[in-house]
């Protein structure tokens, strides 16, 4: 019951601060050099076409005023149109977007957990052997990479020489999703799992030096259940604080990846629109990562309480 | 281990629960949306689909079968069905013809609308299209459209002349990406359904090539006054494709138009293929990638680096195409050092572009000798500005350049300037011109740019139609809303002759004044162009037919696939 009301309270305080970063946003962007409207007629369009666009788009209106409009309009539901692509309504951009995005995200989470936990766990156990500097190193080396290069490697090695997984799209069907979205998942778990793996393997190895593990040890129990009955999940809460911050940053950050595997993502679209100075769709972008940045952190934040039964939510 | 005591172990199902709860909501709030969109889409394709078959059931036998049998002879074989799948490096921002300037909706718009007339084969002349023949009165100032018989739209609907005044009423309009294109029209009539009228307000040669451009493009009034902002999204038009699904970010896919009028080299109905799906690929390396390992049939964009590559790999084909492009280095001609005649041409005899060809275009292109794209009238004469250092120091001196850095403004990202702005960097030190290569976002840039905040900046330049007279005077009169196309440069012999040239329609009188304009405006160092562009694509080999026309869009029509 606790935790319920703890979880009603944050989504409550999520209102002011979304209305603070729209607004943040709304102020940030139109401080940037260029007009959305000159840019998108490129130069050939007569100056009444450009005074009806700005009109259409409201622009012609104060600053506080087009504000005020965006919070009417969300209250409908309705998150305005969109000035690069014609005014086509930014609801239907974002939802057609939110699908892929959040496929990846969750792939390449499931992923990076699933490469991360063992290979931490086999790393904590053998510390300080030669396996465990080898998997730490070649985890240094896929994070150090360049993103963008390391997926053209995969699409090099995967889909042109063996051909196996397709090089671009997201596919249609859930496991065309599977299928289409493998490699670009695989290249940000590949960047994702070192820092966890980082993370996790010294959590463990501090859980591992405490007296309730020798006394599990002592009773008898072998070392893979001691491992995942009791150390992984005393050790597993700091690498979900960091798997909660990296996965928030993915939603917009993955734009390299959904360039170069051609996934229409929510990444992209943002760049795009930062870059035509869609100033609407920016608007509606922002408030849609906020909520799900803040959702993804309440949802770590109640993990923990499940994961610790001591955490104790007031 | 000790069991849980009661409390805890509800606590915890509770917390599960809120996580499930919590999870699920995302999940909620990601797939309706994605799906809503698309059963929005399919559902509107059945809807048109029945709508078709009635109307050929009514409209009588006879037309359909006298007119394949008597006019039509075939003159070829080939195989037709298949689905082609195109990776384009620009998707389409709308699909309603009369609103934009961007390449990557006009490409996909030209395969899905028609116009009055439209390009030929190369691009270079033009030919009946949503008009079978027309009349240009003596005095040229009236032109007489007779429409084709029998032409409908998509959806089965008649196109008639009043959607024809439509469409270009609002292609003049204060909607219109670019009115201006229509300026020379008085009045646009319908004196009956088959039938409009152009009527000018001068004699003006350009004119049926601007009846080709897509701005007048046609479409049905009733529908597009049904759903005006939706028409971006789901236009009906009576070009060869019609749209069966438009994800934006993703992929557009046309299927052939049911009622479309022209027939292929077997005598039936054009287009040959079952399904083009263009699929908006942004990144280069995935386009090559795709096209080398067969997930793409085809592909634009080819890098120049990689063009030699390509051609030659098995199985794939190498496409270079002259389009109506040129890439040049704007001059802000109300900036000084700039407005001096002698520091512009000291720019142009300090380069030798052969080098800029070589290493950043690997050969392909052509030296400009105008400030226009090559087109119909085009003069091979003009002399070339030669390369020749010497010739540059002496002019800088005459023009009295204070040593001050110039500023070359490029689009961040933009890699082909990128490296010619170095290039053109290191020769211009070499006679004594300093210069600051500025990249900014292209936002800012084009801001930059608008309002003559700069002083040199590297861009490029197309044609919408494959008449001269659209660039050469939009880039060289000072009174037009763009200020000689943000050069700000002042000419009035220029532009005398440009009208000129404009309002006889005797051909060879027009290629005079177009040979002496476009020496005129070039010697006087207008701008220092950099190379006649070619559009570059690449197929799989059993792509037949690809065409890409000089207007720079694809005919995807009478491409077929031998598999």
């Amino acid at each position: 019951m606790r935790l319920l009301g703890y979880i009603i309270r944050r989504l409550i305080q999520m209102t002011p601060a979304l209305i603070g970063i729209t607004l943040f946003a709304f102020l940030l962007i139109q401080l940037i050099p260029g007009d959305p409207v000159q840019i998108m007629t490129g130069g050939r369009a007569s100056p009444e076409t450009i005074a009806a666009t700005r009109e259409k788009f409201g622009l012609d209106r104060p600053l506080h005023i087009q504000y005020l409009i965006f919070l009417r309009n969300l209250s409908r539901g309705d998150l305005g149109i969109s000035i690069t692509q014609r005014g086509a309504p930014i609801t239907h951009l974002v939802g057609d977007r939110l699908g892929p995005s959040a496929f990846l995200l969750t792939y390449s989470a499931l992923m990076a957990v699933g490469l991360a936990i063992p290979l931490a766990m086999y790393s904590a156990q053998h510390a300080e052997q030669p396996i465990d500097h080898a998997i730490r190193i070649g985890g240094m080396v896929t994070l150090s990479m360049p993103s963008f290069w390391l997926a053209l490697l995969l699409i090099l090695l995967f889909g042109l020489v063996l051909d196996w997984l397709p090089m671009a799209g997201w596919g249609e069907g859930f496991f065309g999703h599977l299928k289409f979205l493998f490699l670009p998942s695989l290249a940000i778990a590949l960047y994702l799992a070192p820092m966890l793996i980082q993370s996790l393997r010294a959590s463990l190895l501090d859980v591992m030096q405490a007296d309730y593990i020798e006394a599990a040890r002592a009773k008898g129990l072998s070392p893979t259940r001691v491992m995942l009955k009791h150390v992984l999940r005393n050790g597993l809460i700091p690498t979900v604080t960091i798997l909660a911050v990296n996965v928030g940053w993915l939603i917009g950050g993955a734009v390299v990846i959904e360039t170069v595997f051609s996934i229409p993502g929510l990444g992209r679209l943002l760049v795009q629109s930062v870059v035509y100075r869609d100033y609407p769709t920016v608007q509606g972008l922002t408030l849609v990562f906020g909520v799900l940045v803040m959702g993804i952190n309440l949802l770590a934040d109640v993990s923990y309480a499940i994961i610790d039964p001591r955490v104790v939510y007031e | 281990m000790l069991s849980l005591p009661c409390r805890f172990r509800r606590r915890r199902i509770l917390a599960l629960v809120a996580v499930l709860a919590i999870a699920m909501l995302v999940a909620v709030a990601c797939a309706p949306a994605a799906e809503e969109a698309a059963p929005a889409e399919e559902e509107a394709a059945p809807a048109e689909e029945e709508a078709a078959p009635a109307e050929e059931e009514a409209a009588p036998a006879e037309e359909e079968e006298a007119m394949p049998a008597e006019e039509c002879t075939p003159t070829g074989e080939v195989k037709r069905g298949g689905e082609l799948v195109f990776a384009r490096r620009e998707e389409p921002l709308t699909l309603d013809p009369a609103i934009p300037n961007d390449n990557g909706s006009i490409y996909a718009i030209e395969q899905i609308f028609s116009a009055l007339t439209r390009p030929d084969e190369d691009g270079w002349g033009l030919e009946p299209d949503g008009a079978e023949s027309w009349d240009i009165s003596d005095d040229g100032l009236v032109y007489t459209f007779h429409l084709r018989e029998g032409a409908k739209f998509s959806n089965g609907d008649p196109v008639t002349a009043g959607d024809y005044v439509f469409a270009l009423e609002r292609g003049r309009g204060p909607e219109s990406g670019f009115a201006g294109i229509f300026e020379a029209i008085d009045t646009i009539e319908a004196p009956d359904d088959m039938t409009v009228v152009l009527t000018l307000k001068r004699p003006y040669a350009p004119i049926l090539s601007v009846a080709s451009i897509f701005y007048g493009a046609v479409y049905p009034q009733d529908v597009f006054e049904a759903d005006p902002d939706g028409f971006s999204s789901n236009p009906v038009g009576s070009g060869p494709w019609m749209v069966e699904e438009y994800t934006r970010g993703d992929r557009l896919v046309l299927v052939p138009n049911p009622h479309y009028w022209e027939l292929g080299v077997d005598c039936k109905p054009l287009p040959y293929l079952d399904k083009v799906t263009i699929l908006y690929v942004p990144e280069t390396n995935s386009r090559v990638l795709g096209l080398r390992n067969g997930d793409f049939d085809a592909m634009d964009g080819v890098p120049f680096n990689e063009a030699a590559a390509l051609d030659a790999e098995e199985g794939i084909t190498l496409h270079v195409a002259p389009i109506f492009r040129l890439d040049y280095i704007y001059l802000n001609h109300q900036n000084p050092p700039l407005d001096s005649k002698e520091f512009r041409l000291a720019l142009n005899y300090a380069v030798d572009r052969q080098v800029i060809l070589d290493t950043v275009y690997f050969g392909y292109g052509e030296i400009p000798n105008g400030y226009w794209p090559k087109m119909f009238y085009h003069s091979e004469d003009v002399p070339l500005i030669p390369y020749d250092p010497d010739k540059a120091r002496e002019l800088v001196a005459e023009s009295g350049y204070n040593g001050e850095p110039i500023e070359i403004l490029i689009a961040a990202g933009d890699t082909t300037f990128e490296q010619t702005a170095v290039i053109l960097q290191q020769f211009w030190k070499e006679v004594g011109i300093n210069a600051e290569i500025v990249k900014n976002d292209t936002g800012t840039a084009f801001d930059e740019i608008v309002a003559g905040n700069y002083q040199t900046s590297g861009s490029y330049i197309t044609s919408d139609i494959n008449d001269d007279d659209e660039l050469a005077i939009l880039m060289a009169d000072i009174s037009n809303d763009t200020s000689s196309f943000f050069s700000w440069y002042e000419n009035d012999e220029a532009v005398e002759l440009l009208k000129k040239a404009q309002s006889t329609l005797d051909p060879d009188e027009r290629a005079e004044y177009y040979a002496q304009i476009q020496e005129m405006v070039y010697w006087d160092g207008y701008s220092v162009p950099i190379n006649y562009v070619p559009a570059v694509n690449a197929y799989a080999d059993h792509v037949q037919n690809w065409k890409n026309i000089a207007p720079g869009w694809w005919w995807l029509r009478t491409v077929w696939m031998d598999q």
